[in-house]
């Protein structure tokens, strides 16, 4: 977290003398009561209170600082602390008392001689956790460009953010200066730097309207970095964010995080790793969510086009489980280098788990999930949509233990879902539905080239996969889009 | 006001019909739950004394004005 | 820490998440351009003599081909109860809602 930072304007709207003494104080402070006397024998001190304005006795120049503006353009922590101006500018300061510094600051040698040697002061006003919201607005809430909103009185703001259209249609959190501004911190990028072009309305999302939008979501402010390289993939033209919110097709983005960022913000890759119940997990994705629509403006039944849909579509976020995996961690495997975070961001439909408790030979196992496969899209349809495959741990172990490596496994999945003509051409089976015939008796695959992608996660115990559909893959549809998270800290 | 404001919440277009001495109290409710305009129409005040022909003579003279509340035009 | 109201008269200030492009307070519903097959009801707040003007009014959308339902809330001193509310959001499209003095 960053200090609360005092800006030149600020100094310059407070009045301060040019020249002489400048005390803050607080009554409330036994240190700054027992330095009142010697406020008030001091020549040329302008002291200001923090709580009590009629406090300290006998000094001339006192002045109500209660607003606490002048301890903020002096960026006081501690009080009393006594400062030197000459010229209008600043010569030195002593925090707390010390007979010896307050000598040598105002070069009266015998000052409070009837005074301890050495007490140290209180906290500022200023550092007070009730008045931190209503500071940190006031000092930064200038950065913030985003209109301002007034919810009135009377409305309830829960209420009122689903009457304006913010929610998904699960409650929101009332984004206000403070809020945004916390969330804020969790990136050295300025509020003001444009983070993507986000369709379909290609409307720039500054790095603060996806803070706003984080902050509806429910995310923590360590989160921020995620939601924005997780932004930045979806806006990307190969993720093709329009085409997959326009598609009748039901599928949405979902997002998988790679890398030491997973740990760091507590994300589940473990049990129920695509399920609920993980702050993290459930509000990144619901992020991205949120951008897309309120920034980019892409609404069910508007835009958003989906016959279907599925409850992903609130935000579907989970990590890959690396640690446990027989494979490179997904991210490496699309280019990342080892230790760096990362997100993966790719179409999806609702996951489907798929049982095999038998197979303990690789070769059976890939080819068990690779029928789970076939029926993406349609079990007699080919090349039309890609898919991401989660491998659990238990089922993970088989590979592990035969040795194979995700290329392997692709290999074999690859040779399992080439699919006999005879069987998926149209009117196979009794079924109209299935591909043209065609003039050669060639086998067909299911996927394009690197239209499977695989994921390592879930609970130690159950063999059950998932597999997740997704949309048409490749040019003209979505491909999966891998960006890293360390830029957007 | 409050029932303006939770009927229109559910989808149900609605107006507000009230005397000219509710135009301020109205105004101060509208903003008060948001809104800065709330389609109404104000009828001259007063209402409780008037004989049956007197308001029937109102309602014939709001009747256009409270179509323009509640349509396009 | 609790969420404090900090805009004029206790209002709470947030920020636009959106682009900006439409009003910045809460606004009717869109208006359809005609109440032609659109179900209208007039619902009586009931104060004194509001009925005289409400039958009146009923008559002449009658006239102009609108049928209307009639509802009454109890009492005006208070928001309309649940159930009228419930009512009137399954029988109607277009409310109105008179007579306030």
């Amino acid at each position: 977290m960053r200090g609360v930072s005092v800006s030149t304007e600020l100094r310059a709207e407070v009045d301060l003398p040019t020249d002489g003494f400048v005390a803050v104080v607080k009554q409330d402070c036994p240190t700054c009561r027992l330095v009142e006397p010697v406020l008030a024998a001091l020549p040329q001190v302008t002291v200001f209170s923090q709580d009590d304005p009629a406090f300290p006795e006998g000094v001339a120049d006192r002045r109500d600082d209660t607003d606490l503006d002048a301890s903020l353009a002096l960026d006081i922590e501690t009080v009393p602390t006594l400062v030197r101006f000459a010229g209008g500018v600043e010569q030195g300061r002593v925090v707390g008392w010390s007979r010896e510094q307050w000598a040598e600051l105002t070069g009266v040698a015998e000052i409070g001689a009837d005074l301890p040697e050495y007490r140290p002061g209180c906290g500022s006003r200023t550092q007070d956790p009730d008045v931190a919201e209503e500071i940190l607005v006031r000092t930064r809430g200038g950065s913030l460009r985003s209109r301002r909103l007034e919810i009135a009185a009377l409305e309830d703001e829960v209420e009122a953010l689903y009457d304006r259209g913010f929610s998904d249609g699960l409650p929101v959190v009332p984004p206000t200066p403070a809020r945004v501004l916390r969330m804020l911190d969790g990136t050295s990028r300025r509020p003001d730097e444009v983070v993507a072009v986000v369709p379909p309305n290609l409307v720039e999302a500054t790095v603060e309207k996806v803070a706003v939008n984080a902050v509806l979501a429910g995310c923590r402010p360590e989160y921020l970095p995620v939601v924005l390289a997780a932004v930045e993939a979806a806006c990307t033209d190969e993720f093709n964010a329009h085409g997959l919110l326009a598609t009748t097709w039901g599928a949405g983005p979902a997002v998988v995080v790679n890398g030491p960022v997973r740990a760091e913000i507590g994300m589940n890759w473990a049990g129920n790793a695509l399920g609920q119940g993980n702050r993290a997990n459930s509000t990144i994705g619901r992020a991205l969510q949120l951008v897309i629509r309120n920034v980019g403006g892409g609404r069910p039944q508007e835009v958003d086009r989906a016959a279907m849909g599925h409850p992903g579509k609130v935000g579907f976020c989970f990590a890959e489980d690396e640690e446990g995996s027989p494979f490179e961690p997904l991210a490496q495997s699309r280019g990342v280098a080892p230790g760096r975070s990362a997100v993966t961001v790719f179409a999806a439909e609702g996951p489907r788990g798929i049982v095999d408790q038998i197979s303990r030979r690789p070769e059976s196992l890939a080819r068990s999930l690779a029928l789970g496969l076939r029926g993406v899209c349609h079990p007699k349809l080919v090349r039309g949509f890609d898919a991401t495959l989660v491998v659990c741990p238990e089922h993970a172990r088989v590979f592990a233990e035969a040795g194979w490596d995700r290329a392997r496994l692709e290999a074999a999945l690859d040779e399992a879902l080439l699919l006999d003509r005879a069987e998926i051409t149209r009117g196979a089976g009794g079924i109209d539905e299935g591909v043209p015939a065609g003039d050669s008796d060639r086998p067909l695959a299911k996927f394009r080239p690197g239209g499977l992608m695989i994921v390592h996660a879930g609970g130690g115990a159950g063999m059950f996969s998932a597999v997740i559909g997704g949309w048409a893959g490749g040019p003209g549809g979505s491909a999966p889009v891998t960006r890293e998270v360390d830029p957007w800290r | 006001m409050h029932d303006f404001a939770a009927l229109e919440g559910r989808g149900v277009i609605a107006a507000f019909l009230a005397s000219t001495q509710f135009v301020v109290a109205a105004d101060a409710q509208a903003r008060a739950l948001g809104y800065r305009e709330v389609p109404s129409v104000f009828v001259p005040h007063p209402i409780q004394d008037r004989t049956d022909e007197e308001m029937r003579a109102l309602a014939d003279a709001a009747l256009e004005e409270v179509l323009a509340a509640v349509t396009r035009r | 820490m609790a969420m404090t109201r900090t805009g004029s008269t206790g209002s709470l200030v947030i920020l636009d998440p959106t682009d900006e492009t439409t009003a910045d307070s809460r606004t009717a519903l869109e208006r359809p351009a005609s109440l032609d097959g659109l179900r209208v009801g007039l619902l009586d707040i009931s104060k004194a003599r509001g009925d005289v003007f409400l039958g009146r009014l009923a008559e002449l959308l009658a006239e102009r081909g609108v049928t209307v339902r009639r509802y009454a809330k109890p009492t005006f001193t208070k928001p309309m109860p649940a159930d009228l509310r419930r009512q009137i959001t399954t029988e109607c499209d277009v409310v109105i809602e008179a007579l306030a003095d």
